[in-house]
């Protein structure tokens, strides 16, 4: 610019491009010569592929959607963030673990940002608004985090040919959780704890019916309100002439609750089964010190899983973040891997949507949580571990005191017996004393 | 002794509520300020209370630090927020729920969105044992923080000069000035009292309730739910509405857990009807 800020024109510098070539008519001709000599697959390697990842980053679920992520960016990392010669592309969005801000989010990651699937989700709520999105808009939904609401993979109204889930489900703690208690520890006779919404009665409900068919019995049912304070009436309620107690308490309840069973001198006289170890998840361990001590819990992962791919993981994990794992960093890690791997079954064209969910259904491998598989609904074959606190280098750890490996979404019975049983929340409730009831079929 | 279990249980839950709906009926009844914030007061000073006790592992410096910084941030709001809006209640309730927010969001910034509990101070990390079961000595120690502090604020109200001021700043503001009574500085020390007690309930509870994002939120209405059935402004009517709140609650859920959601409020449902100023209340 001139000093008195206009352009100066330069004449000679324009006659100058008048006479080559300008870019204007050479651009065509290029592009003619690429589409002839080039083959389809090359000009689509420049192509990324966009993966739309919703994670609660803030609000109640940040710490799980957190781990979650960086659980995820391990595996893409691992794999240079490509896979059939195409660069992923990871689009984040928090999705703040509230189901409406994750269906504008997911809208915007599929229309404007160009996102080719979504994965992610924690929250079973925002798991089922965003499968409902998902459904409506043919985009493929991989819940990778959590998300473990069982109605999403069996056969009824919520269905949805797009979606895949390897992350875990409700049922499966509860299940085996019921076979180890009888089979292993010999218990008769439960006292049962759940928080009292729709996720705790299904969950101890779960237990309850599966203990009952085993030969046991739930002698006790009490439904703390979510958010309860002050366990001491409930604790102070418990029957002593059980065998064990059996709980289902999430979140900042679960960790009073672990504390308080011990303070109030339950921990001494019954064991505790934490079906889903939420009390004893691991950043509550720390925290409760010596209360924390002995509980089993329920759950498809243990940071101490002596396998050469679990030791690998956990190795990495903690380099990069200090802190133990809990379920969700390897929950983020196997779905980034199914998807690696299914985009490479499909090597990379994404367009054939129903292949790709197929190839997402096919996936099979072994993972940090255990082998790895997806039944025809999509919903992950897992492995499902029996652990224990204990004391392992100076700190409390969850080490597996049993494995049940191979665990379908419906063991042990099949779907026909899934869809045999009722699942009536209000009907569960006030009936899990009542073994004829809670093993009454359809 | 099943009783006596549940009793104190219900008593000690009654002294975390007393100590919680305390500042919140000081304010209001001396300033008819409606202090939504202090939910964030409770919270800000147990997460204060918790660092404190991380850093040097002494639970009664993290109780005077969270105390200290708590009353200065009230003292704040006080002199350079609410003041703008004297009696003035929809834009100063509006101001002390922004603060709530903003201060909600602050701590899950700071201190992240996992439950965390501060550690329990050794001596008082036992149990005793009561016949066939065992109680904490902890909860022991909260009744008889409770009592301790209802005498002292008691006391303070009745016996000292101060407390002779604020009544009459309260009473009848004109003439507490024409006296020569610095109505102002009375005000803000009032509001920083007032979070004083609250953050104060923050570091005593964090042992047994954990501090975690929302706690401010559910502090609030159960502050709330003992401020309306003991009264707004008394601070008699905060010590009789906890611990009944505390023992209600307790027996209600031992008894009929099936109404375990009910038994905060019914009581309140029930007050409201019969007496809508609240027990002691004096409006």
């Amino acid at each position: 610019m001139t000093k008195s800020g206009k352009r100066k024109f330069d004449g000679a510098a324009a006659r100058n491009t008048k006479r080559r070539p300008s870019f204007r008519t050479i651009l065509p001709a290029l592009a003619a010569a690429a589409l002839a000599l080039g083959s389809p697959a090359s000009v689509q390697a420049a192509d990324p592929i966009k993966i739309g990842i919703l994670l609660p980053l803030s609000g109640v679920f940040a710490a799980n959607g957190q781990e979650a992520l960086v659980g995820m960016k391990m595996y893409f990392d691992e794999i240079g963030n490509e896979a059939a010669g195409h660069k992923l592309e990871l689009i984040i969005e928090d999705e703040q673990g509230k189901p409406d801000v994750a269906v504008t989010k997911a809208r915007k990651l599929v229309e404007r940002d160009g996102a080719q699937m979504l994965t992610g989700i924690v929250s079973s709520g925002v798991a089922l608004a965003v499968s409902a999105f998902s459904k409506e808009s043919k985009v493929p939904m991989i819940i990778a985090a959590d998300g473990g609401v069982t109605e999403l993979t069996v056969p009824g109204p919520l269905t949805n040919p797009y979606l895949v889930r390897t992350s875990q489900n409700g049922r499966t703690p509860s299940a085996v959780g019921a076979d180890w208690a009888y089979k292993k520890q010999g218990w008769r006779k439960v006292s049962v704890i759940a928080s009292d919404y729709a996720g705790g009665v299904d969950t101890i409900a779960e237990f309850v019916r599966n203990f009952c068919t085993l030969g046991g019995k739930a002698v006790q049912e009490q439904f703390p309100p979510l958010g309860t304070s002050d366990f001491g009436p409930f604790l102070t309620n418990v029957d002593r002439s059980v065998d064990a107690v059996v709980i289902f308490e999430p979140g900042a309840d679960g960790l009073r609750f672990g504390q308080q069973y011990s303070e109030l001198g339950l921990k001494a006289k019954l064991p505790l089964l934490d079906v889903y170890g939420q009390t004893v998840y691991e950043p509550n361990l720390p925290q409760l010190g010596d209360a924390a001590l002995g509980v089993f819990s329920s759950l498809h992962y243990a940071a101490m899983i002596k396998t050469p791919e679990n030791e690998r993981f956990v190795a990495a994990f903690r380099k990069l973040t200090g802190k133990m794992p809990s379920d969700n960093g390897p929950d983020g890690y196997v779905g980034a891997h199914a998807i690696a791997d299914a985009i490479k079954a499909v090597d990379g064209h994404l367009d054939d949507t129903m292949k790709f969910m197929a190839a997402l259904k096919a996936v099979k491998f072994p993972s940090p949580k255990g082998d790895i598989a997806l039944d025809s609904y999509g919903q992950v074959i897992q492995s499902i571990y029996i652990r224990k606190v204990e004391k392992v280098g100076g700190e409390n750890a969850n080490v597996p005191v049993a494995d049940y490996h191979n665990i379908d979404q419906f063991w042990p019975g099949t779907v026909a017996d899934y869809q045999s049983y009722e699942y009536k929340t209000t009907a569960l409730k006030g009936s899990m004393t009542d073994c004829a009831k809670m093993t009454a079929r359809n | 002794m099943i009783w006596v279990i549940h009793t104190l249980n219900g008593i000690s839950f009654g002294m975390l509520l007393f100590l919680m709906a305390a500042g919140l009926s000081l304010i209001y009844g001396l300033m008819k300020i409606l202090n939504l914030t202090h939910g964030s007061y409770y919270l800000v000073g147990g997460y204060i209370g918790l660092t404190v006790m991380r850093l040097t592992g002494s639970f009664l410096l993290a109780i005077v630090a969270a105390i200290f910084v708590v009353a200065l941030i009230g003292a704040a709001m006080e002199r350079f927020f609410l003041r703008r809006f004297h009696l003035d209640e929809l834009p100063q309730t509006l101001l002390t729920f922004g603060f709530l927010l903003i201060f909600g969001d602050l701590c899950l910034w700071i201190w992240g969105g996992d439950p965390i509990m501060i550690p329990k101070p050794s001596i008082l990390a036992q149990s005793v044992p009561l016949g066939d079961y065992v109680f904490p000595l902890y909860r022991l120690f909260l009744i008889a923080v409770g009592l301790v502090v209802a005498a002292g604020l008691w006391w303070f109200q009745q016996r000292t000069r101060f407390g002779t001021m604020l009544r009459a700043g309260v009473d009848d503001v004109e003439i507490a000035r024409a006296l020569g009574i610095n109505v102002s500085l009375l005000f803000t020390l009032i509001f920083a009292l007032g979070a004083t007690l609250a953050a104060l309930g923050g570091v005593l509870a964090a042992p047994i309730l954990s501090l975690y994002p929302g706690a401010d939120f559910e502090v609030l209405i159960l502050a709330f739910v003992v401020v309306i059935v003991g009264g707004l402004g008394s601070l008699r009517g905060a010590l009789v509405g906890g611990l009944l709140i505390g023992l209600l609650d307790n027996f209600g859920k031992a008894f009929f857990p099936q109404f375990a959601l009910f038994t905060v409020f019914v009581p309140m449902a029930f007050i409201l009807s019969i007496r809508p100023t609240g027990l002691f209340g004096s409006r």
